[in-house]
């Protein structure tokens, strides 16, 4: 690739030096060629160094379990782009921006509030259509414990273009206001992502529709166990695989979160999205679900971080009883 | 005066890094955001050089790599548009002596949009990533070629503009004429 690079500048260099050395002095001449010269080494080192501090970057930040060198310089940036992002994603809204400090906290929590609302209504009509019907015995302890979570409401500063391919956003929470890794972020619609990497003051966020993303979704009308994994669309459309090779989703059913262990990366009972199309599997048996997810990855602004844990662990306060 | 040119390039990476992945992803196309940064780097790279081309665009594309939402493997964007600065510098020497036209610029935008995107998704293709995605990347490719030809109409020329002037009068009699 260098020397792609290297050899047309070569012919270019000397084929347009030539004719400009014409109009100059014939005394400048011989400097102005040994100059261009000196030039195209000095260039050629410059890109040389710059490529090869690339590859070192690459190289040094592509063992992700080790710990990459790279995570300080991470930081840095996020706390001096964070404020700087924070700032932008305000000014775009210049009716915000004419409110005052007090009337913007205060919006903040009537959204918070609504957020909330919406929450327990979605979980409340989710528990009240065929879930109840199928599992009303469970369920009635279900709702006993019902996931009572904190939330921390945040607002998104910063979305991945489609260029980077990864469907990422940052949030203007980090640790600070006790958001870490592996946290479930949901919004009034429904499943969002979670938490992938944490500052101070941001947190950036993976969302469901990342290629990189997998969650654990329960069919709502039978229960069935299955895998939503993102397809990397920009629309953030998702396919869905059950564990069951037998169970068939149909179209229109909904899709929940099962939950995971300890409750991280996702809480159970979150809204993902809606069956919208079903392929049988080519050579094997079992069938792919296409799934439109609730949350439009384009449009996401308010979102709520699951901070806190309900005061019991509901699946295993349900399997203990159950049993 | 170099150290000024050094603050401003700067500071025009910076807010270009901000912007773009903070308010110009509100306005994407089909999630095809403007790649600000990479205008911003041609424009430093049309006005100074390949060597300024590369060097803005290593630190400019190390900005996007480490910026948050950014999730990938540090490195790859700044190799991208290290190379493309690189490429636009050596488009501004061949044509040096006299400035690049409005259709230079245009081609070397797309030029540049074309080499960082191809090394950045081949990057991660090497690396293994699984979202990248060859099916989508000429759709997208052509979607950022022209949103970056439209937001390089505004941008380059303010940024060459500035660039300019704080020129030493030395350079500025070299390249005017």
């Amino acid at each position: 690739m260098l020397k792609d690079l290297g050899s047309p500048s070569r012919s270019t260099s000397s084929r347009s030096t030539a004719p400009r050395s014409a109009f100059r002095s014939a005394g400048e001449a011989p400097l102005r060629s040994a100059g261009t010269s000196r030039d195209v080494r000095r260039r050629r080192t410059v890109l040389l160094l710059v490529v090869l501090a690339c590859f070192t970057l690459i190289v040094l930040d592509a063992r992700r379990s080790a710990g990459s060198p790279v995570e300080p310089l991470r930081e840095a940036a996020a706390g001096v782009f964070g404020p700087l992002e924070s700032t932008a994603t305000s000014a775009r809204q210049p009716v915000d921006n004419l409110r005052d400090r007090f009337a913007e906290m205060d919006r903040l929590k009537a959204e918070n509030e609504k957020l909330k609302k919406d929450n327990e209504d979605l979980t409340r009509e989710l528990t009240t259509s065929d879930y109840a019907r199928n599992r009303a015995q469970e369920l009635d302890k279900l709702l006993k414990v019902a996931p009572a979570y904190t939330m921390t409401p945040a607002r998104v500063i910063g979305i991945g273009s489609a260029q980077t391919f990864s469907h990422t956003v940052t949030i203007d929470a980090g640790t600070a206001d006790g958001v870490h890794t592996d946290m479930t972020v949901l919004n009034g619609t429904g499943l969002v992502g979670r938490v992938v990497r944490t500052t101070q003051g941001t947190a950036t966020v993976l969302l469901i529709g990342d290629r990189n993303s997998t969650v654990g979704g329960r069919l709502n009308a039978s229960m069935a166990l299955g895998f939503v994994s993102g397809r990397g669309e920009v629309g953030g459309t998702l396919d869905y695989k059950l564990i069951d090779p037998k169970a068939r989703p149909k179209v229109g059913d909904r899709i929940v979160t099962w939950g995971s262990s300890g409750n991280a990366p996702y809480v159970p009972g979150v809204p993902i999205g809606v069956v919208t199309s079903v392929t049988a599997n080519e050579g094997s048996l079992g069938s792919t679900a296409t799934v439109k997810p609730y949350v439009d990855p384009t449009r996401i602004d308010t979102v709520g971080v699951v901070t806190g844990p309900p005061a019991r662990a509901p699946r295993p306060q349900l399997t203990g009883k159950g049993n | 005066m170099i150290a000024l040119r050094i603050g401003l390039a700067a500071l025009f990476l910076m807010i270009a890094v901000t912007v773009q992945t903070s308010v110009l992803t509100n306005v994407a196309v089909a999630g095809v955001t403007c790649d600000l940064t990479l205008i911003v780097v041609i424009a430093l790279a049309l006005s100074r050089g390949p060597e300024w081309g590369a060097i803005a665009g290593f630190m400019g594309g190390l900005l996007l790599d480490v910026v948050p939402p950014a999730d990938h493997t540090a490195g790859r964007w700044a190799l991208s548009l290290a190379i493309a600065g690189y490429i636009a510098g050596l488009i501004r020497r061949e044509t040096s002596g006299s400035p690049v036209g409005p259709l230079g610029v245009a081609l070397t935008v797309v030029l540049g949009t074309a080499v960082s995107f191809f090394i950045y998704s081949a990057t991660g293709s090497l690396l293994h990533d699984p979202s990248v995605d060859w099916g989508e990347f000429g759709v997208r490719l052509g979607i950022a070629a022209g949103y970056d030809v439209v937001g390089a109409i505004v941008v380059i020329p303010l940024v060459m503009w500035i660039m300019g002037r704080v020129q030493p009068a030395r350079e500025r009699r070299r390249v005017a004429p």
